[in-house]
């Protein structure tokens, strides 16, 4: 079921059509020769395989997997580091924020506190040309916030920042503005006109309020122009220049896509994917807009088929984690600094401990006691599962065991700390357990015994079957992946191994069991047409209405995986006109190309010829013969046919067969 | 996957209607009653997801206990706005104040789940399932409470069950047939034009001759709805004059639900929801994270009321939220997963201007488990008199299986 229902506006999401078309480079096939013809039901096989440990068959590879063996295919998978993603890592390549820690992305990309402190004379301006010009713009920005807030009575100050940021855009429409607009659209003509360099280094140049003017005023026609020709490092500042922190946001995203589209680490990705959404963090949450990259870089993906104790020690002390979950401000009562906090030396501590504010005035009172929310969640959603034996008493010790776990200057892209003067002192008892007095070491113990446990085997296992095998999986399997899960310790990889050996998984029950979530839906679309992404955010927009926004479930408990979240009326609607648009080629930033889809093959004159083509190059196993009949009538309708172009048509019988109930399934 | 009881109903019990055969809900007088015994009744649930403070929505202003517990985030007494001398609302809440004085919103204190969960998951879904402690239900209290009213639609609206939202809510799940409707102005395939026409009925052969018994049943549910909104051409409205919607995804849940009850589609049930109540940290007081989602609840099912007008007689509009918080706040400025909260009724047919329920007061022997507010109405009594006296169920063995409503009600429905 879906949990989310933040009820926020989303304002991270102008990222830019600025992110370039030069980041894609056409399609490459990614298999290039017609493979020798294997069995029939070797091909099922594959087809069965690519549609569960990828995000989606593209042109050719289940012939091209049955043809190397689907045993042999899936060990490829299961030693992803193996496998040359060479073209992918080309694709990434532009996107800065990847590579950056998070101190260095609130330097780079400063947050409204950052601005702050440099308008206040607390941080200096930096002395880098690029880097001043994006200081300059979102000081201009957070000044003329400042000035609407002030006029506003002030009430605007208490909202959290994304909604403040919000806000500016919303202002009523005055003559006033309209003028300021028009005057700031003539000026992006003139920019546009000038060579790229120089457009680059005059819109460096301009007085940084001009510059906020005519940045903003810009349409989407007009972004697309100013950026043309400028390097993918002036087109990331230029974004910069407009809204700093949606350039995270909107990279983040990005790679997220094009490595589910494109990576031929297909069951990492896939993986990479489980795992961040079972240890959920949501972006749009204070700091975490800094922390997410570096958490799902650091503490998701190189455990993802890896050990899990190892993944939940990584998650337990990222401060995306920390952040989310509230742990940072969980003081022991009886700590150092829950029993000083307020007096005398608390004050000087609580300074320590909070540097900044993010927009809210500043707090009243250092923390001081405990915050049970990680200690739950660590719980209910990341190990033992709700059933799993504990009780609202370990939550409570738990949470005490936690204290202290904390991060140095979080809104500043701070590092995880053990801050021993927040630390509950005394033994605590978990799930029966005595945990001696220890400081950070008891937190190190908890989550060995919560890793270890059965309920924590079963619970993992249950969800891999959920997410490979159907919703309910059989019972036998998920105690034959529990056993191996204790004997091995926790080895994913070994778990995996199971599954895909598994009768179950291979069993007629299974095939086409699932239905697929909206970011399988999207992108398996994207791949089975070999469609070339030129720019992301439409694809960012239509999972944001599609209810699964990229990074952005905000309960802990991830989305469903479940068919009944994602089959509603409001759904559907969405995906018919989702495949519609790709298959006319009318979704912007992606352009397709329907000889892709056939690879080549010359297109049968015949109608039923060609519908077989292509309804085999694009959907993996067979459609039904009341699709087909509903697509061939189609076909024939003259207001589609008549005196129009085959391209169309074969526009519209792609359209048609993403969107059919066949292609909702995996 | 296993069929479902939501699947087999669908597939089995439901007639199939051609693809070129107009829905035979069309061909009555256009958007005719959809009326039960007579008159138009109406039932919308407002879910607030993530656990809403209820101590500081509706302020035990007359406990001093309520100050001690939370020294940081109480709301001082000058700022509340009284209801009866013990009781005030949240500044947040101003927009109910008339509503209150009209004596249309009613408020059920220390009401909640008799399940002792403090996982939002489960408790929502229990509350949604309305079985708590029971995890098998497979659907939704709400659409089994339609299914008991059902036996006299013979044609029913495929609107009768709506939901605000891109996801259809564990509420409404189940055999009654709910569509879930994210932007009114765009239900449907392929845009405007005789050529999207086309291809939509071909998305809706293809669904309907399927096999697949899940997509086949949404797919039906999708392309009646989507024929009746055309014809009732959503793009035509302006709210009411004085209901000025907030902007954010709640209140536009709430401005298309308006619209689609005043378009008369036959919408007998409705959900939607709003996020953003979990404050474990600065929550807040007067102001802060508490207040703005606060307001923002408010502002919006206030312009809702105005813009419904006279419908609002026949409508009763009852919010709920999985648990309430901790008595005392935390040590991080905020509240911890607690136990009972507080419910809004709102309605023509309501008796308000009176807060409902037996208060447990916030002393240690009273709290739950030492530290949250103790439930004194079950969630579902709530429910159940809004089903009966107000929908007109006349069995809620069904809706609510193994749980019997007191007798003889907390009477805010007259």
């Amino acid at each position: 079921m879906m949990r989310d229902r933040a009820g926020r506006p989303l304002t991270v999401l102008l990222l830019a059509s600025f992110l370039s078309s030069s980041i894609f480079t056409p399609w490459a096939a990614a298999v290039e020769k017609p493979a020798p013809v294997a069995t029939p039901e070797e091909t099922r096989r594959a087809a069965h395989a690519l549609s569960r440990l990828t995000f989606g068959p593209r042109p050719g590879e289940i012939a091209a997997v049955a043809s190397m063996g689907v045993e042999r295919w899936i060990e490829q998978q299961l030693a992803s580091q193996s496998i040359n993603d060479s073209a992918l890592q080309a694709r990434l390549a532009p996107l800065r924020i990847l590579k950056m820690d998070p101190r260095e992305l609130v330097e780079t990309f400063p947050p409204p506190q950052v601005l702050k402190a440099v308008a206040e004379g607390k941080m200096p301006m930096p002395r880098d040309p690029v880097k001043r010009a994006i200081y300059e713009s979102a000081l201009a920005n957070y000044k003329a916030r400042q000035a609407a807030d002030a006029k506003n009575g002030g009430d605007a100050q208490a909202g959290p920042p994304e909604m403040m940021e919000a806000d500016q855009d919303m202002a009523p429409e005055t003559a006033d503005r309209r003028a300021q607009r028009r005057a700031a659209r003539g000026k992006a003509e003139e920019l546009i006109a000038l060579a790229p360099q120089q457009r680059f280094d005059s819109l460096l140049k301009m007085p940084p309020e001009d510059r906020r003017m005519t940045l903003r005023s810009l349409t989407p026609e007009q972004r697309e122009r100013m950026v043309d020709g400028l390097k993918d490092e002036q087109r990331e500042t230029l974004l910069a220049l407009v809204r700093p922190q949606s350039v995270v946001a909107g990279e983040l995203m990005h790679a997220k896509l094009v490595r589910a589209i494109y990576s031929e680490r297909q069951l990492e990705e896939v993986m990479t994917d489980f795992w961040f959404n079972h240890l959920n963090v949501f972006f749009n949450k204070g700091a975490d807009r800094y922390l997410t990259p570096a958490y799902e870089r650091d503490a998701i993906r190189p455990y993802v088929l890896g050990r899990f104790k190892d993944m939940l020690y990584a998650t337990a002390t990222h401060p995306a984690m920390l952040f989310y979950l509230d742990n940072w401000q969980s003081v022991g009562p009886n700590s150092m600094a829950g029993k000083f906090s307020g007096r005398g030396r608390g004050r000087k501590a609580r300074q320590r401990m909070q540097p900044m504010q993010d927009g809210e005035p500043p707090p009243p009172q250092a923390p001081r006691g405990l915050n049970e929310n990680y200690a739950r969640e660590l719980m209910e959603l990341h190990t033992l599962g709700v059933d799993g034996g504990y009780t609202q008493q370990d939550v409570q010790e738990v949470a005490k065991v936690f204290s202290g776990w904390t991060i140095k200057q979080p809104r500043l892209g701070g590092d995880f700390e053990f801050d021993a003067r927040r630390h509950e002192p005394g033994s605590k008892t978990v799930l029966g357990h005595k945990i001696s007095d220890g400081g950070m070491g008891e937190g190190k113990k908890v989550l060995e015994l919560l890793a270890r446990h059965p309920s924590t085997a079963r619970f993992i296992s249950r969800k891999l079957a959920m997410r490979f095998v159907t919703d309910e999986p059989p019972q036998a399997l998920v105690d034959r992946m529990s056993a191996v899960y204790l004997k091995t310790e926790g080895d994913i990889k070994e778990v995996l191994r199971t599954l895909f050996r598994s009768p179950e998984f291979w069993a007629p029950e299974a095939y086409r069991a699932k239905v697929k979530t909206p970011l399988e839906f999207v992108v398996s679309s994207i791949r089975a047409t070999g469609a070339d992404v030129r720019q992301a955010l439409p694809l960012i927009q239509t999972l944001q209405r599609m209810g699964m926004p990229l990074y952005q479930m905000q309960p802990p408990t991830g989305y469903s995986m479940k068919a009944d979240t994602w089959v509603n009326s409001a759904a559907l609607l969405n995906r018919m006109n989702f495949a519609l648009a790709l298959g006319n080629n009318r979704m912007r930033g992606v352009s397709l190309d329907h000889s892709l889809i056939v690879r080549g093959t010359a297109m049968p004159t015949d109608p039923e010829d060609a519908l077989t083509l292509v309804a085999s190059a694009l959907v993996p196993g067979e459609i039904s013969p009341a699709t087909r009949a509903t697509i061939r009538k189609q076909m024939d309708d003259p207001q589609y046919n008549g005196g129009q172009s085959v391209e169309l048509n074969l526009g519209l019988i792609t359209g048609l067969l993403l969107g059919s109930p066949e292609f909702q399934r995996r | 996957m296993p069929i479902t009881r939501r699947i087999f109903m669908k597939s089995g019990a439901l007639a199939v209607v051609g693809a070129a055969a107009i829905p035979s809900f069309l061909t009555r007088a256009a958007f005719a009653d959809g009326t039960l015994g007579g008159k138009k009744k109406r039932l919308v649930v407002l879910f607030q997801r993530g656990a809403a403070d209820g101590l500081n929505l509706v302020v035990p202003h007359g406990e001093p206990l309520y100050y001690r517990m939370r020294p940081t985030i109480a709301i001082p007494r000058s700022s509340v706005l009284d209801l009866d001398g013990y009781f005030g609302l949240h500044p947040s809440l101003a927009p109910f104040q008339s509503l209150w004085d009209a004596k249309q919103l009613a408020i059920i204190h220390a009401a909640g789940s008799p399940d002792n969960t403090r996982s939002h998951f489960d408790a929502q879904d229990y509350m949604e399932s309305g079985t708590p402690g029971v995890k098998s239900t497979e659907d939704g209290w709400l659409n089994r409470a339609l299914g008991t009213l059902e036996a006299k639609k013979k044609d029913a609206s495929p609107f009768r069950a709506v939901a605000l939202g891109a996801n259809l809510p564990r509420t409404l799940s189940g055999a009654v047939p709910a569509v879930a409707i994210n932007n009114v102005n765009d239900f449907g395939v392929g845009g405007r034009g005789a050529a999207a026409a086309g291809v939509s009925g071909s998305f809706e052969s293809m669904y309907d001759s399927s096999v697949d018994a899940v997509l086949h049943g949404t797919g039906k549910e999708t392309f009646d709805a989507v024929k009746m909104l055309k014809a009732a051409d959503p793009a035509r409205y302006t709210p009411a004059p004085g209901a000025d919607y907030p902007r954010g995804r709640f209140g536009q849940s709430l401005r298309q639900l308006a619209q689609l009850l005043k378009a008369d589609l036959g919408v007998e049930v409705a959900f939607a929801d709003i996020g953003g109540w979990d404050h474990h940290n600065n929550e807040g007081s007067v102001h802060g994270q508490l207040a703005n989602v606060s307001r923002e609840f408010a502002q919006s099912i206030a312009a809702f009321w105005t813009d419904l007008g006279k419908i609002g007689e026949e409508t009763v509009l009852v919010t709920m939220s999985e648990f309430g918080r901790t008595a005392r706040e935390n040590g991080t400025r905020g509240t911890d997963h607690g136990h009972a909260n507080v419910m809004f009724v709102l309605g023509g047919p309501v008796r308000g201007g009176k807060v409902y329920g037996r208060w447990p007061g916030l002393d240690d022997r009273h709290l739950y488990e030492g530290r949250d507010l103790e439930v004194t109405t079950d969630f579902r009594s709530v429910l159940s008199e809004a089903l009966t006296r107000h929908m007109g169920s006349a069995d809620l063995s069904k809706t609510f299986p193994g749980f019997t409503a007191s007798r003889p009600g907390l009477g805010f429905v007259g």
